[in-house]
């Protein structure tokens, strides 16, 4: 009998924050009228997609017991490269070239998967904690995103027409009545869910991110998944730092400030584990979802902000409990199930 | 190894002989990533140098604790003057207290400390003025009624208070305006576009937002726009650029412009007077006037500069 409460415990355990993503959406379909309409559940799913794309990167830094606390910074940055590019061009020796906005978005990618190797490279190469290396990079991002424009903000980025580098709003606009970010997190979810559980480079960084030692004695190249790793995160902030400025249609040095937690926290949400060696890019999903819904539900019930900051961080903290309880309770069913045997 | 050091002395030495025969004055304001701050720098310094001043433009990022490092800085350097937009009203009185002990004369900027007699000026806008005055304008664009949310700066900031305060001493007067929804965006512009995408969807009805400054303005204009609802009617606060290039648009109502660059400039001036024969301002307080800026006067206004009257 008891086993089967312990059984019954653990699933329920195991999709907690699925059950925590519906309360919250019953919870608040209650407390404001409008909340379950198609219109406002696109809209939670466009914020939404703004950190879950960041989450989805933090996500494989995570689980190689990494960190990476310069995506915040690498949205700011993009965002003023980019803006940058479509108000000024880019001047080489007396020449001005303006590039269209598709050769932007590939730039800009290429420069948050640069960052990300400048990240990797550093926690590997150079041997510093990635806590570290990624604060250093962190600083220097914001630093540049401000030189770029010395601290001013690009604005109406709609490009010229003689120039040919229109569109940029269409990152930021809806594509048959879906926000283009979605889409975006939507690709970029189902590709990380391929990597993750369906390549070997998948289990490489599970591997890494469990025992490292054992990794590398196994004949994985540590060093190589751990800089991969990075340059996924990378890559996918600067995603964020486009949709951003596409949806303001302005870029602001300050862009992307603190975004870097939001993430952390879907990651943490969604039960992978800050000690690395375990997690899904579906409980980073859900994990994005009920930050969202907290903050567009009690945003639209009218909660001040102060409150919002504190049922934030309650939940996360909560997030992490339950998990622990979890593990123990594996533990313990496992011991049980050997003693059973014998 | 010598000759590197030689090289290094030498260096040391012309740089002390180019320096300005008048002195150094330090402008110490919060982050030029906004530019509103940037003006402060951008216009003091020119003016500065032009009466024959070095000048250290630095940021302190809105923390008391590096403002201090940076008045040490200057105290240690002989400045002649610091200029500063300081990083909060109690955290900043003992940087400035320094300074005055130090024998070395503060010109405050945009923001006032509470303690009088430390500082030699204190120029500010007049926020109350600035907030009733475009609230007046909003209030008409309105048509006098209709259903209205807030978006609020940071919530420990004074200027936040004041703003919102003066908008509804304006605006409470009339019955037939109603508040349903008043957030903090926390003066950032990512922030107020999500809050305005979620209280649109929690009370359509609204045709009129209010915003403590121009970035949330802009981010919460924005919103609008892509939600199809031009209509609303939207202000904020500071007089920047990107919210005078929505107001000739006709997407944004107004803003009041917080005269930054004179303001700069007076206390530069005050400065060089002080410096040069001890002469103090009439009252250490001084209140500049803001210029409320609608479709009507949005041409004059550039850059925090308005060449009007």
């Amino acid at each position: 009998m008891k086993k089967n409460n312990n059984q019954l415990l653990m699933t329920l355990l195991k999709g907690r924050t699925f059950i925590v993503l519906i309360i919250l959406v019953i919870f608040f379909s209650f407390a404001s009228s409008s909340f379950l309409q198609p219109s406002t559940l696109t809209m939670v799913a466009k914020h939404v997609a703004l950190y879950g794309i960041l989450a989805l990167g933090m996500t494989f830094v995570i689980i190689t017991g990494g960190i990476d606390l310069s995506v915040g910074s690498v949205v700011g940055l993009v965002g003023m490269l980019a803006g940058g590019l479509i108000q000024e061009g880019l001047t080489v020796g007396s020449k001005t070239i303006y590039f269209s906005v598709p050769a932007i978005i590939v730039l800009m990618l290429l420069v948050g998967c640069l960052i990300g190797l400048v990240n990797g490279l550093i926690v590997t190469k150079l041997n510093v904690a990635a806590f570290i290396a990624t604060l250093g990079t962190m600083y220097v991002c914001r630093g540049l995103a401000n030189l770029r424009s010395n601290g001013a903000t690009f604005s109406k980025l709609g490009g010229f027409e003689g120039l040919g580098n229109m569109g940029l709003k269409a990152l930021g606009t809806n594509w048959l009545g879906i926000p283009a970010g979605v889409y975006v997190f939507a690709v970029l979810a189902v590709l990380a869910a391929i990597l993750l559980k369906r390549t070997s480079t998948g289990w490489h960084i599970l591997a890494v991110g469990g025992n490292e030692k054992s990794a590398r004695l196994s004949g994985i190249k540590a060093d190589r998944v751990k800089i991969l790793v990075y340059i996924i995160s990378g890559f996918c902030a600067a995603w964020i730092g486009l949709i951003n400025t596409a949806q303001l249609s302005a870029a602001h040095p300050a862009s992307g400030d603190g975004w870097e937690m939001n993430a952390i926290a879907a990651t943490v949400l969604g039960g992978t584990s800050m000690a690395g060696g375990s997690g899904t890019i579906v409980g980073t999903i859900v994990g994005a979802f009920v930050i969202g819904v907290i903050n567009d539900g009690m945003t639209m019930c009218g909660v001040s902000e102060f409150w919002q900051k504190i049922i934030r961080g309650v939940v996360i903290i909560l997030a992490v409990v339950i998990d622990q309880t979890q593990r123990n309770l594996q533990a313990k069913m496992a011991l049980q199930a050997r003693n059973e045997a014998k | 190894m010598k000759k590197l050091l030689t090289l290094v002395l030498a260096l040391m030495m012309v740089l002390c002989v180019a320096a300005s025969a008048e002195g150094i004055i330090y402008i110490i304001t919060p982050s030029t990533s906004n530019p509103f701050f940037k003006t402060e720098q951008d216009v003091g310094a020119p003016k500065a140098e032009s009466l024959g001043y070095e000048v250290k433009c630095m940021s302190h990022d809105d923390d008391a604790a590096k403002q201090l490092e940076m008045f040490e800085a200057a105290i240690n350097d002989k400045a002649v003057a610091i200029i500063c937009d300081n990083a909060g009203a109690d955290a900043s009185i003992e940087a400035v207290r320094k300074a005055s002990e130090a024998g070395i004369p503060t010109f405050l900027i945009d923001r006032e400390i509470n303690e009088s007699g430390l500082a030699i000026a204190q120029i500010v806008a007049d926020n109350a003025q600035g907030a009733a005055a475009i609230a007046e304008k909003w209030v008409e664009a309105m048509n006098y009624e209709g259903k209205y949310a807030e978006l609020l700066g940071l919530e420990s900031d004074t200027n936040c208070h004041v703003r919102s305060e003066n908008y509804h001493a304006v605006i409470d007067q009339y019955d037939t305006l109603e508040m349903v929804s008043q957030q903090s965006a926390n003066w950032d512009q990512t922030l107020a576009y999500e809050k305005t995408e979620a209280i649109l969807q929690e009370h359509p009805e609204i045709t009129g937002i209010i915003c403590g400054n121009d970035t949330m303005a802009c981010g919460a204009t924005q919103a609008c726009i892509d939600a199809g609802r031009e209509d609303i009617k939207i202000i904020g606060l500071d007089g920047s650029d990107e919210a005078a290039a929505y107001i000739k648009d006709g997407k944004m109502v107004g803003t009041a412009l917080q005269q930054i660059a004179a303001i700069t400039e007076l206390a530069i001036e005050q400065a060089d007077a002080y410096i040069k024969d001890g002469t103090k301002p009439e009252s250490e307080k001084q209140l500049v006037p803001c210029v409320a800026i609608t479709a009507e006067n949005v041409d004059k206004l550039s850059a925090f500069v308005y060449t009007g009257e």
